[in-house]
Formats: structure tokens, sequence, C-alpha cells
């Protein structure tokens, strides 16, 4: 009887605590990297700022448990700094004058060897971040991850700094540089008109009508496009650049126009006498766009072939924006319709081949939601109790992150 | 007895040990070749550009710009519902007036309509709504006898709020229309 009890019992304890040791191990999984400053550079401030920026991108890799101190050590040597002699990976980098700008060389050390080596150069120092969003994506590239382009891509986003006054600021992803491209009179609806980044189109409000103007990033000129009497926005380019979808609203009928760059013919392609908006194409012949004829706004598809439209979003009763990449949607929804205290607007996720649906953010107001060229993450904004923030959703890792404005509220933005 | 559950305790200690998830894997071929310099990129980004062509409300003499806003103090705003662009009657009340006003003593400018939505969501619906509004009241204007041909229209969205507190007072006031007049 003994024997037995005590058999059942050992029994019970191996299989019991096997299970709690796994959920503690799935937590500290990722490994871990610490960096170590070698930089010859004199500004203390600066090399404080740029480690900073590095330490926030590996983070945002979100592939590592980054440790945030500052050690200083030497380059030389592939040893790695006493303090640091647990962790899976250590970067080291080396920052030195160059002109106006630096030469930074780095190397990712693990168990005592070097496995990675980089060298970088930039002309202009106030643009070091860059640098550091280089170094992270070419340290994920090696890690074997999925590729993340838009760390290294430009955002563009509009920002109302006073009743009918915006400005149109290019920055990195994290808000750390910021060039304000236009400023004065009120312009909203920023986006790039290519993969490239080399050119964008706005909605300015300053004239009689609103206007469509282009605007060449390398050297500064302005081009009107097509001015609509009511509404102009471009709300979507695509892949090629050589399309536009267009919201019009002559005789204040808001519709969707398909536009071609090369020709400037466009043509409608919405009917509905409510409100259609927010065209998003979805590959080269379909197009998700919101429209209210169902009596509130939600998100719809139409085959550019067919003609066909379909409702794409079976949930909530105010849908009002969406980005689509591939099979998936993400739209923002609103969660409460209270005309009387703070409401919440929510992204969610859907996709077109399944039933599939998942809640993206949890509180505020989430809006704007837009998708990377390559799927991996959103952008979208975020207003939370008076601060106006830029999100980034990593979708393979189930993590946001926050990178908020100093001054003014986010209206429209684009990578 | 003692020995037994001792015995049985370590045993479980043991087989608990033997968890078999494996590190995640790191692809560790020892590239070291640092010969490579990589230039970034960095390209020149256009210099402000300060394109600003206001409308020329009243600029071609001082009487005219004080009649212009005294007439525009005149015309008074046209107030919505949370979420809504029809009109009630005490918006109908006051586009009646309002309309007096555009026939009689602003005959001689364009009236532009200013649709304003309050501060939830900044995104293409909201400024549709905002023109929905200002075709409302076109439309009540058109009805009441003023000349569609005078009557233009543009949406701020909520990018327009005339106040900026938290409250339900507020976002009721800058869900309007305004009225302004263009020579």
């Amino acid at each position: 009887m003994k024997i037995l009890f005590s058999i059942l019992i050992s029994i019970t304890f191996a299989f019991a605590s096997d299970a709690t040791i796994e959920v503690i191990k799935k937590v500290d999984s990722l490994p871990s990297i610490a960096v170590e400053d070698s930089s010859e550079y004199k500004d203390e401030t600066f090399k404080l700022k740029f480690f900073k920026t590095l330490i926030a991108d590996l983070n945002v890799l979100s592939i590592f448990n980054v440790d945030r101190y500052h050690i200083i050590s030497s380059y030389d040597t592939n040893t790695v700094d006493v303090r640091n002699k647990a962790m899976d990976y250590v970067l080291k980098y080396n920052i030195q004058d160059y002109g106006d700008g630096f030469l930074l060389q780095m190397k990712l050390i693990s168990d005592g060897n070097i496995i990675l080596g980089k060298k970088y150069k930039i002309s202009d120092s106030k643009k070091y971040m860059f640098v550091a969003h280089t170094m992270a994506y070419e340290i994920n590239e090696f890690m074997g991850q999925p590729s993340i382009e838009w760390i290294k891509k430009k955002v563009i986003f509009s920002r109302i700094v006073g009743p009918k006054k915006s400005e149109i600021v290019i920055a990195d992803y994290a808000l750390a540089y910021q060039h304000i491209v236009v400023k004065g009179g009120f312009n909203v609806f920023p986006k790039w008109s290519s993969q490239k980044q080399d050119g964008f189109y706005y909605t300015s409000l300053n004239e009689r009508e609103p206007t469509l103007k282009y605007v060449d990033t390398h050297t500064g000129s302005v081009k009107n496009i097509i001015s609509s009497e009511g509404m102009m926005t471009c709300s979507d380019v695509s892949d090629d650049g050589s399309k536009l979808l267009l919201t019009m609203a002559p005789n204040s009928q808001p519709d969707i126009y398909i536009y071609d760059v090369a020709t400037n013919i466009y043509s409608k392609l919405t009917q509905y006498r409510g409100i259609d908006v927010g065209a998003q194409f979805m590959g080269d012949d379909k197009i998700a766009f919101i429209s209210n004829r169902l009596g509130y706004p939600n998100i719809f598809s139409k085959d550019l072939k067919t003609g066909y439209i379909e409702q794409m979003v079976y949930y909530g009763r105010n849908n009002s924006a969406c980005s689509a990449n591939g099979e998936y949607v993400i739209y923002k929804a609103r969660e409460s319709s209270n005309a009387f205290s703070k409401n919440t607007f929510n992204l969610h996720m859907i996709s077109t081949k399944t039933d599939f649906i998942r809640r993206l953010t949890a509180s505020g107001v989430n809006e704007f939601p837009r998708f990377s060229k390559d799927a991996d993450a959103v952008l979208f904004i975020k207003n939370y109790k008076n601060q106006s923030s830029i999100g980034i959703i990593r979708l393979n890792h189930n993590k946001n992150y926050l990178f908020p404005l100093k001054y003014g509220k986010l209206q429209a933005m684009d990578w | 007895m003692k020995k037994s559950i001792f015995a049985g305790a370590v045993l479980a200690l043991i087989l608990s040990g033997c968890s078999s998830s494996g590190e995640p894997q790191v692809d560790e071929t020892k590239n070291v070749d640092a010969q490579q310099v990589e230039t970034v990129k960095t390209e020149t980004v256009a210099a402000e550009n300060a394109n600003v062509e206001g409308s020329n409300e009243g600029m071609t003499s001082d009487s005219n710009e004080m009649s212009i806003s005294s007439l525009e103090n005149e015309l008074e705003s046209v107030y919505f519902a949370f979420d809504k662009f029809n009109l009630d009657t005490n918006a109908q009340e006051k586009i009646s007036k309002n309309s007096s006003t555009a026939k009689n003593e602003a005959s001689a400018y364009t009236i532009k309509l200013e649709g304003n939505c309050d501060e939830w969501g900044s995104d293409e619906y909201n400024f549709a709504l905002g023109l929905k509004r200002a075709d409302a009241v076109k439309k009540a204007l058109v009805a009441e006898g003023v000349d569609a041909s005078r009557i233009t229209m543009v949406s701020y969205g909520e990018s327009n709020p005339v106040c900026n507190d938290k409250t339900k007072e507020c976002w009721s006031k800058n869900r309007r229309v305004d009225h302004k007049l263009l020579p």
C-alpha cells in the first residue's frame, strides 16, 4: 500500500513539475543581446543618443532580450566586457569622425567568435538614426528572420498645429528624424508616390477647391495634379505607382475614382449616392473601400473586372478606415457610440480567405491603419489622453510600440 | 515509509528535469568578412515649401473687408447631432434666416460652406461626413431660393475646432457648418 502510494505520488510530481518548468522556459526563450560602445567620437551626448536609438531598434526587432546598460569597451578585442559574459550576443560598434558625418564599424560576437561584421558611412551625422536602423535590419536578416524593409524606410505624416493649420513632415519610423517639407496653410493626407519614396502627393485645402499636389523630394518642385469641389484625396497608390485611387466629391457626392498618372484619365468606381471613400488596392483587380450604403460606415470590396461589390466585415456598426495587404485587411472599428463621453476605436484584422479575426489594440483612439508592403507590420495613429503617437504593431511577434509626437496632433500618414 | 516517499520525490525531480524543449536555433555561420563599406543612402529631402495661396477674403479695400466680416457674423452656424448630417428644426430656422441675408445684403458674394466634425476620427470618412453636412445646408439654402451656383463647399473634418475641451458641450459646438463669404 505504502509503496503503491509513493509510486503514485512520484508519478504525479514528475508530470506536474514538468508543466510548470515548461511555462517559465517559454517566457525566457528570447536570446539576450548587449551592446558595447567603443566609439572614439568626441561628443558624449551624441554617443548616448546613438546608443539609445540602437537599443530601441534592437528591441523593435522583437527577437532579442535587449540589455539597456550603456557599456563602454575597447573595439580591438573579441572578448566582451565582463558584465556581458552571460549574454548570448554582444554587439560592439565604433564611431569615428568623418567630415560632417561619421564612419561606423560593428561586429556581432557570440561565444567568443565574431559572427557578423559590417561597416557604414554617412555624410550627415544628423541622420545617424538611419545607420542604427540599417544595422538592426541587417542583424535581423542575419538571424534568418522575415525581412523588415519598413525599418529603413521613411514615414510621411501630417500634423495639425492649429485650427486649419498643418505641417507635412518626413521622418524615420521612430520619429527621431523629422524634416518639415510643407509648412503654412492646411495640407492633409500625404501619400508616397512610389516604393522609392522619391515624391509624394498631398491635398491642399488652401485654394478655392481642394487640390491634389505632387512634390518631387529631390528637386522640391510642386505640381498640381487634379482638383475637385468638396473633397480631393489620394487614398492609395498602386504598387508600380502608375495608378491612384482618389476620393473626389463633385456636387458634394463623395465617390471613388481610379486615376492613371501617365494619361491623366480617371473613371468613377462607385455609384452609391451616400459616402464612398478610403479605397485601398488589393492586388491589381480589386479594391477595398469604406461605404455607408448599409446605413453605417463599413468595409466593402469591389472586383474591378466584374464590378461585383461584396461586404467584407460583418462585425460592428461603424468600421470607417481600412488597409489591405494580400488576403488580410486591417480596419478601424468604433467600440463605443457615445455622444457624451470619450470613445474607443480599435484596430481589427481579418482574413478574406478564412473567418479569422483578431483584435490588435485595446484602448484609446486607434486609427489610420497602414500595412507595410511586406505585411510584417502595421503603422497606425494613436490618440490617447491628449498625446498623439505613431504606433507600430509587429504582427508576427504580437507586440505594439508607440512613438509619441512632441507637439501637434497626427492627421494622416504613409510609409 | 519515509524512505520510499523520499525516493519517489527524488525520482520525480530527476524525471522533471528531462525537458526536451530545444534552445532557439541561431545561424552561427562565421562570416567575418568586414571589408565591405556600405554607404547608407542619404536622400536630400525637399526644402520647406511655404505654399499658401489663401482665398482672398475681402482684401480689396478696408471697407469691403469690414462688410464681409460683419455679414459673415450675421450668417449663423448650423449644428448637427453626433454622427449625423440631417437638419433638425433649430437648424432649419437658422437656414431660413441665413437665406434671407444671402439673398439681400450678401447677394454680391459667393457663399463658402465649411463642414466640420467633432474630434472622433481624422480619416476620409469624417471629412466626407463634414461635406455631407455642408451639402445638407446647401440644399436647404437652395430650397429657400438662394442660387446654387453661388454656393461652394469644403470639409475640414475635425481639424478646425472652435474649442478643445473634452466635454460634450465642446464636441457639440464642433459638429457644425460655418458660412464664409468670398468676393
